[in-house]
C-alpha cells in the first residue's frame, strides 16, 4: 500500500469513527429530548413528589352557640402523629427503625407490630395516631429529639369538645375523625364551620431537611363560622331534665320528643328527643342490653347491627318521625271551622258515643259519650263526635286547603338532615270516611316539628312563620357574617281566629282535659292527644300535648310526645300534659314573664316565708302572720333562733310556720305519711296531719278539682324529717283520656 | 518544528467546556459539599485550582513538540503498566474498588496515565510500522496483548469504564491504523462473548444491567441513582429551572458533580442547555478528526484520533448511562465531572491536540 493510499485509508476510517460519534450523539439528543419535553412532565411530577413536603394545616373548626353565647360545641387543639416511611427507610437501618417502633408503641400506647408495619410500608404518609393530648404529644417530640428520629411527625389537629355532654344531642351532632360533621347542625352547617384548610408546600432535601431556597407556598387557612343557635340552653336543660323523668317514669318504649318554639319569630328554643346520647363519645352503644346483643352476633354482622343501633340512637324524632298526631290536631279543625264561621261558640252538639258516617262507626274516645255540648265544652272534651261534625262543615276541598296552609304537607326546611315531609290521603281518595277520621287527628302523619310550627301559627295571630334553628353565623371576631332572621311563609287564619281559638284552649287548660297541665298566674292554653299507633289495638300509644302561653299573648309554645308509654297510663292528658306544665312553668319563669293571676288563684297562691330568725317572738309572730301563714312556737325563749321551714322557701297560705327559741340538741322529727294516689283533699290532710306542710303541684284552678289524684311525692313516704318540712305532692288527672 | 497558528475553534471550544464545566462543578456540588463540609465551596475551590494547573500545562503542551513523545512513547508504556499493578496493592479502596493512588498532596487514577500511554505507545509504534496490522499473529496480536494486559489489570481494580475507555482507545487507533477488518471481527465475537460472561458472573455488574432495563422497578435500591438521574433531566424541561435550582442536587443524586453532572446540567439548564454541550462535543470531536487529518504524518494523526475517541467514548458512555440508555457504569463526563487529575489528564490531551494543529498540513 502506498502512503498516498494509506492515507486515504486513515482519512476513510477517520471519517467512519466521526460519522459513528455524530450518530451517537445525536441519538442522545434525541434521547435526552425526549426524557425532558415527552417524559418531563410525568418525571417532574415524580421528582416534585419526593421533593416536597405537602403539609395540611387545619382550619379551626367553627364553635357552635347558644343564643345567649354559652359554646355548645368547641374544637381545641390536639396533635396527630404522622410518618414518613419512605424518610424513615432512606435515612435509618432495621435496627433503628425497630428501635423507633418500639419506643413509639410504648409512648402512644399502641402495638408493636402495628408501628412497626406502618414504619415500613413503602408510603409517604401515613397516620400513626390520631388526636393526641398535649403531655402525650410532648413525649413523642421528646422521643424525636433525644433519637434523632426523622421522619415522625406531630401535626396540629383539632378535636371537637361538647361541654354539655348530651345536652341537644340531636339538635348538635358530632363530627368524624376528620373533623368532618356528621350529624346535626355540625353537618348541615359543616361547610359554614370548618372553613378551609390551608396548606404549606416546602422543598425538602433527600435527608429530609428543608432547602434552602424559596421553595414554599403558604395557603393561609380559613378559619370557620361560627353557628349561633336559636336554641336557649337554660330552656334546653329544662326540657331535658323534664323529659327524662317522663321517659322514666313512663317507661317509654319508643322514646319521647319535645320542641319549644317562639311564635313570633319561628326560632326554637328547644328541642329534645330521648334517649340521648353523649356528644363527645357518640360511637359508644350506652345500652348494656344492645351492647351484648351486638357482641353475640357472628363476627361479619357485628359492624352492621352497630350502625344499625347507632343511626336509632342518633335519631331526631322531633324531625324525622312522623307520628299520628290525634286529639291535638283538633285545634285545627276547630280553627278551620271557625275561620270558615261554620261553628258559633255556643252551637250545640249531641255525643252517644259514636257517629256513623258513610257506613262507617266511628267512635268517641269516652265510649259512654260526652251527651250534649257546646262547641267549647267539645273542644275540652276533646270530643271526636264534635269535630267529625264541624270537619264535615268545612268539607274536603277547604280541609285540605287548610291542611298544607298550616304547612303539613311540606318539610318545613329546618336546619337539620333527614326532614321527614308527613303522609296525607291524596285527594282522590280523600273523602267524607278520610275527613272525619283527620278532623279528630287521625289516619295521617306529620312531624313534631310540622305540629309545633302550626301551633306557633295559631300562637302568632294566625301568622305561619318557618321554624329555624340557626340565628346567625359569626366570624372568628364575633362579627355578624349572616343573619337568618324570621321568614313569615303565610296567614293561615285571621287574627281574630286565633284569639278566639287561644281562649278555647285556655279553657281546655283551666276546665278541660288539658288540666294536669294547669300552671297558676301562666295562662296556658293547650290540647291533649292520645293516638294509637299501628296496627290499632296493639296496646301501643302516643301521648303528646300542645301547649301555648300566655294564651292573651303567646311567647312560648311547646309540644311533648310521649312514645309507647308502658307504665299503665297512656293519655296525653295524664302524662303529657304535666311534662308540659314542668317545662313551661321553668320557661315561662326564667324569660321573666310577669304572672297575672286571676282572684281565685290569688287565694290560693304560694307565700314565701319570711325569714325571722333572730327576731324577737312577738315581732317574728307577726310578720308570719301577715305573711298568711300560720305560726307555733317551740320553746319558751324570747329570740326566735332557728324556723321551719326556712326564709324564703315558698309555701301554701295557712301553712304552719314553726319558730324555735331554745337551743336544743335535735330538731324535732317525724315521718313523711303517703301521699299518693288521693285527692287533693286527703293528701292535704294526710300531710297537715304529720305537722308538715303541704305544696300542691298540677291541681289546676279548683284545688279541690275532681279526678286528680297524687302521683308523686317528695320526700317520699317514711322519710324521716324535720316537722314542717314541706312536702310536694304533684297530682295529674286520670279520668282525663284525650 | 514548524509554527503555525493552533486550532483557535478547537482551543474555543475546549475553553467552553472548561467554563461551563467549572459553573456545573460549582453549582452541582455546593449542597453536597455544605452538607459533608459545611463548606459550600470545597469542591469548587480544589476544582478551580486544577483548571488553572491544568490551563497551564494545555498551554505548555500546546508548545512541546508532539514528536518528542516518540522517544518516551515505550517507557511510558511500562510506567503505566506498572502503576497499574502498585494500585492493585497500594491502592486506596473507594466504593468497592481500587482505583486511586494517593500522592499526599492529591490523589490521581493510574487508569489516567494508561490511557495517554496506550494513545502514545499505539501512535508511535503503528506509525513506525504502518504494514505491520497486515499480519494477524505478528502484528495485531502483540497490540491486543498490550491491551488486553491492561484491561486485565482495570478489571482487577475494578473499573469498568476505565477498561471501556481503554479498549476502546486502543480499538479506534488500530481500526483507524488500518487493522483488517475481518480480523476485528474475528475479535469482536469473543471479546462480546467475554463481556456478557462477566456480567452475568457478577452479581454487583447484573443489578446495574438490570437496573438499566427497568429502574422503577427497584426503586430504592439498583435503580435508585437512576430514577433520580431521570427526575432531574425530566425536570429541567425545555429551559430548566434555572442556574444553581437544581433540587435533585439536593443528596437525592448521590455525588451529583461527579458522574451524574450532565443529570444536574439538564435539570438547571434544560434541555437547550443539555443540546448546546451535547453539540460543542460534537464539535469537538469533528474539529479533533479534522486535526487528525491535517496532521503532518501518521503519528500526529494516530494520536489526535485516539485523543478524541479518549473524550468521545467517555462522553458518550456517560450521556447515554444518565438517560439510562445504557446500563449504570461510572463513567466521568470530560471538563464537567469533578476530580483534579481526570482534568488534568484530559487538558494534557487538549494540549497535545493543539500542537498537532498547530504543526498541520495547510
Amino acid at each position: 500500500m502506498s502512503v498516498s493510499k494509506m492515507r486515504m485509508q486513515l482519512n476513510r476510517r477517520m471519517y467512519f469513527i466521526l460519522g459513528v460519534c455524530v450518530i451517537l450523539l445525536f441519538l442522545l439528543i434525541l434521547r435526552t429530548g425526549y426524557l425532558q419535553i415527552v417524559s418531563g412532565h410525568e418525571l417532574s411530577k415524580q421528582a416534585s413528589e419526593q421533593q416536597t413536603r405537602d403539609r395540611i394545616v387545619n382550619s379551626k373548626r367553627g364553635t357552635i352557640l347558644d343564643r345567649n353565647g354559652k359554646q355548645l360545641a368547641v374544637s381545641v387543639p390536639v396533635e396527630t402523629v404522622t410518618v414518613a416511611p419512605t424518610q424513615i427507610n432512606a435515612n435509618a437501618d432495621k435496627v433503628a427503625i425497630e428501635m423507633v417502633a418500639t419506643g413509639l408503641s410504648q409512648i402512644l400506647g399502641l402495638e408493636y407490630q402495628f408501628v412497626y408495619d406502618k414504619l415500613t410500608k413503602p408510603q409517604a404518609y401515613e397516620i400513626l395516631k390520631r388526636k393526641i393530648e398535649k403531655d402525650e404529644a410532648d413525649k413523642v417530640r421528646e422521643f424525636i429529639v433525644a433519637n434523632k428520629v426523622l421522619g415522625v411527625n406531630l401535626d396540629a389537629d383539632t378535636k371537637r369538645v361538647y361541654p354539655y355532654g348530651s345536652l341537644a344531642s340531636h339538635v348538635i351532632g358530632f363530627t368524624g375523625l376528620d373533623n368532618q360533621g356528621l350529624e346535626g347542625v355540625e353537618s348541615v352547617f359543616d361547610k359554614n364551620l370548618k372553613g378551609s384548610p390551608g396548606r404549606i408546600v416546602s422543598a425538602k432535601t433527600a435527608a429530609g431537611t428543608d432547602m434552602p431556597f424559596k421553595y414554599e407556598k403558604f395557603v393561609d387557612p380559613k378559619d370557620g363560622l361560627n353557628v349561633v343557635l336559636t336554641i336557649d340552653e337554660t330552656i334546653q336543660r329544662f326540657v331535658e331534665k323534664h323529659l327524662e323523668t317522663a321517659l322514666i317514669e313512663n317507661k317509654l318504649l319508643n322514646g319521647a320528643a319535645c320542641i319549644v318554639l317562639d311564635p313570633k319569630t319561628g326560632e326554637i328554643l328547644a328541642m329534645s328527643t330521648k334517649p340521648d346520647y353523649d356528644l363527645n363519645n357518640p360511637f359508644y352503644v350506652e345500652s348494656e342490653d344492645i351492647r351484648k346483643q351486638i357482641e353475640l352476633l357472628p363476627a361479619d354482622q357485628r359492624t352492621a347491627k352497630k350502625e344499625e343501633e347507632l343511626r336509632k340512637i342518633w335519631r331526631n324524632k322531633a324531625v324525622v318521625d312522623s307520628y299520628e298526631p290525634g286529639s291535638t290536631f283538633k285545634i285545627f279543625t276547630s280553627a278551620m271551622a271557625l275561620e270558615e264561621n261554620v261553628v258559633k261558640l255556643n252551637d250545640t252538639f249531641y255525643c252517644g258515643g259514636s257517629v256513623r258516617v258513610a257506613n262507617h262507626n266511628i267512635r268517641c274516645w269516652k265510649s259512654g259519650g260526652h251527651g250534649h255540648q257546646n262547641f267549647v265544652e267539645g273542644v275540652q272534651n276533646s270530643c271526636n263526635p264534635v269535630f267529625i261534625e264541624i270537619g264535615s262543615r268545612v268539607g274536603t276541598e277547604k280541609f285540605r286547603g287548610y291542611f298544607e296552609g298550616f304547612g303539613f304537607t311540606q318539610k318545613t326546611g329546618i336546619e337539620l338532615p333527614g326532614e321527614a315531609p308527613g303522609i296525607f290521603h291524596n285527594k282522590a281518595v280523600f273523602n267524607e270516611v278520610e275527613l272525619a277520621t283527620s278532623s279528630f287527628g287521625q289516619s295521617f302523619q306529620i312531624t313534631p316539628l310540622q305540629m309545633i310550627s302550626a301551633i306557633g301559627a295559631v300562637a302568632n295571630d294566625g301568622k305561619l312563620m318557618r321554624p329555624h334553628l340557626v340565628k346567625q353565623l359569626t366570624d372568628v371576631n364575633g362579627n355578624i357574617v349572616t343573619e337568618y332572621g324570621s321568614e313569615f311563609v303565610r296567614q293561615v287564619i285571621s287574627k281574630e281566629t286565633s284569639e278566639t281559638l287561644c281562649s278555647i284552649l285556655e279553657t281546655v287548660v283551666s276546665e278541660g282535659t288539658g288540666s294536669g297541665a294547669y300552671i297558676k298566674g301562666f295562662r296556658l292554653a293547650g290540647k291533649t292527644g292520645t293516638s294509637e299507633k299501628l296496627p290499632r289495638g296493639n296496646g301501643k300509644y302516643i301521648a303528646s300535648f300542645a301547649a301555648l302561653a300566655p294564651a292573651d299573648d303567646p311567647q312560648v309554645v311547646c309540644l311533648v310526645i310521649l312514645d309507647e308509654p308502658s307504665a299503665g297510663l297512656y293519655y296525653g292528658g295524664q302524662i303529657a300534659s304535666p311534662v308540659v306544665r314542668s317545662i313551661m312553668d321553668d320557661t315561662l319563669n326564667y324569660l321573666g314573664i310577669e304572672p297575672a293571676y286571676t282572684p281565685e288563684e290569688k287565694a290560693t297562691l304560694e307565700s314565701a316565708v319570711p325569714n325571722v330568725a333572730g327576731k324577737a317572738v312577738a315581732d317574728a309572730k307577726n310578720i308570719i302572720k301577715n305573711s298568711n301563714l300560720k305560726v307555733v312556737v317551740e320553746g319558751g325563749g324570747e329570740k326566735v333562733l332557728s324556723q321551719m321551714p326556712k326564709g324564703g322557701v315558698k309555701v301554701n297560705q295557712q301553712s304552719t310556720i314553726t319558730l324555735y327559741t331554745e337551743a336544743k340538741t335535735a330538731p324535732t322529727m317525724t315521718v313523711v305519711p303517703n301521699a299518693l294516689q288521693m285527692s287533693v283533699v286527703d293528701a292535704s290532710k294526710a300531710v297537715s296531719q304529720a305537722n308538715l306542710n303541704v305544696k300542691i303541684i298540677g291541681a289546676g284552678s279548683s284545688p279541690a278539682g275532681g279526678g286528680l289524684v297524687s302521683y308523686k311525692q317528695t320526700p317520699l313516704a317514711g322519710t324521716s324529717v324535720e316537722i314542717g318540712t314541706v312536702v310536694t305532692v304533684e297530682f295529674r288527672r286520670i279520668d282525663a283520656g284525650e | 518544528m514548524k509554527k503555525g497558528q493552533i486550532d483557535f475553534q478547537f482551543f474555543i471550544i475546549v475553553m467552553a467546556l472548561l467554563a461551563i464545566g467549572l459553573i456545573m462543578v460549582f453549582s452541582s456540588s455546593s449542597e453536597a459539599a455544605r452538607h459533608d463540609f459545611g463548606d459550600a465551596f470545597h469542591f469548587i475551590k480544589k476544582q478551580l485550582l486544577w483548571a488553572v494547573i491544568s490551563f497551564i500545562a494545555m498551554m505548555t503542551l500546546s508548545k512541546i513538540d508532539y514528536h518528542k513523545f516518540s522517544k518516551f512513547a515505550f517507557p511510558i508504556l511500562v510506567f503505566a503498566g506498572f502503576l497499574l499493578v502498585l494500585v492493585l496493592i497500594i491502592g486506596q479502596e473507594l466504593n468497592g474498588g481500587k482505583r486511586w493512588i494517593n500522592l499526599g498532596f492529591s490523589t490521581f487514577q493510574p487508569s489516567e496515565v494508561a490511557k495517554i500511554a496506550i494513545i502514545i505507545f499505539f501512535s508511535n509504534s503503528l506509525a513506525k510500522n504502518p504494514k505491520i496490522l497486515d499480519k494477524f499473529l505478528t502484528g495485531l496480536m502483540p497490540y491486543l496483548a498490550i491491551l488486553g494486559a491492561f484491561a486485565a489489570l482495570l478489571m482487577k481494580e475494578p473499573h469498568l469504564s476505565g477498561t471501556v475507555v481503554i479498549v476502546a482507545i486502543g480499538g479506534v487507533i488500530l481500526f483507524a491504523a488500518g487493522a483488517k477488518i475481518p480480523h476485528l471481527a474475528l475479535l469482536g465475537v469473543p471479546t462480546a462473548a467475554a463481556g456478557a460472561l462477566l456480567v452475568m458472573t457478577s452479581e454487583y455488574r447484573m443489578k446495574r444491567v438490570t437496573a438499566f432495563l427497568d429502574p422503577f422497578a427497584d426503586k430504592m435500591d439498583g435503580g435508585w441513582q437512576i430514577i433520580q438521574s431521570l427526575y432531574a433531566i425530566g425536570s429541567g424541561s425545555v429551559f430548566g429551572v434555572g442556574l444553581g435550582r437544581s433540587r435533585q442536587k439536593f443528596l437525592y443524586i448521590p455525588e451529583p458533580h461527579n458522574d451524574f453532572i450532565f443529570s444536574i446540567l439538564c435539570e438547571e439548564l434544560g434541555f437547550v442547555g443539555a443540546l448546546i454541550v451535547i453539540l460543542l462535543f460534537a464539535a469537538l470531536i469533528w474539529r479533533g478528526i479534522r486535526i487528525a487529518m491535517k496532521a503532518p504524518d501518521r503519528f500526529g494523526s494516530l494520536m489526535a484520533v485516539g485523543i478524541t475517541t479518549l473524550v468521545a467514548v467517555q462522553v458518550i458512555i456517560n450521556i447515554a448511562v444518565v438517560t439510562s440508555s445504557m446500563p449504570v457504569t461510572g463513567m466521568p463526563l470530560p471538563f464537567f465531572s469533578y476530580g483534579g487529575t481526570a482534568l488534568f489528564a484530559v487538558m494534557c490531551c487538549m494540549g497535545i491536540m493543539l500542537n498537532i494543529s498547530r504543526q498541520s498540513k495547510a
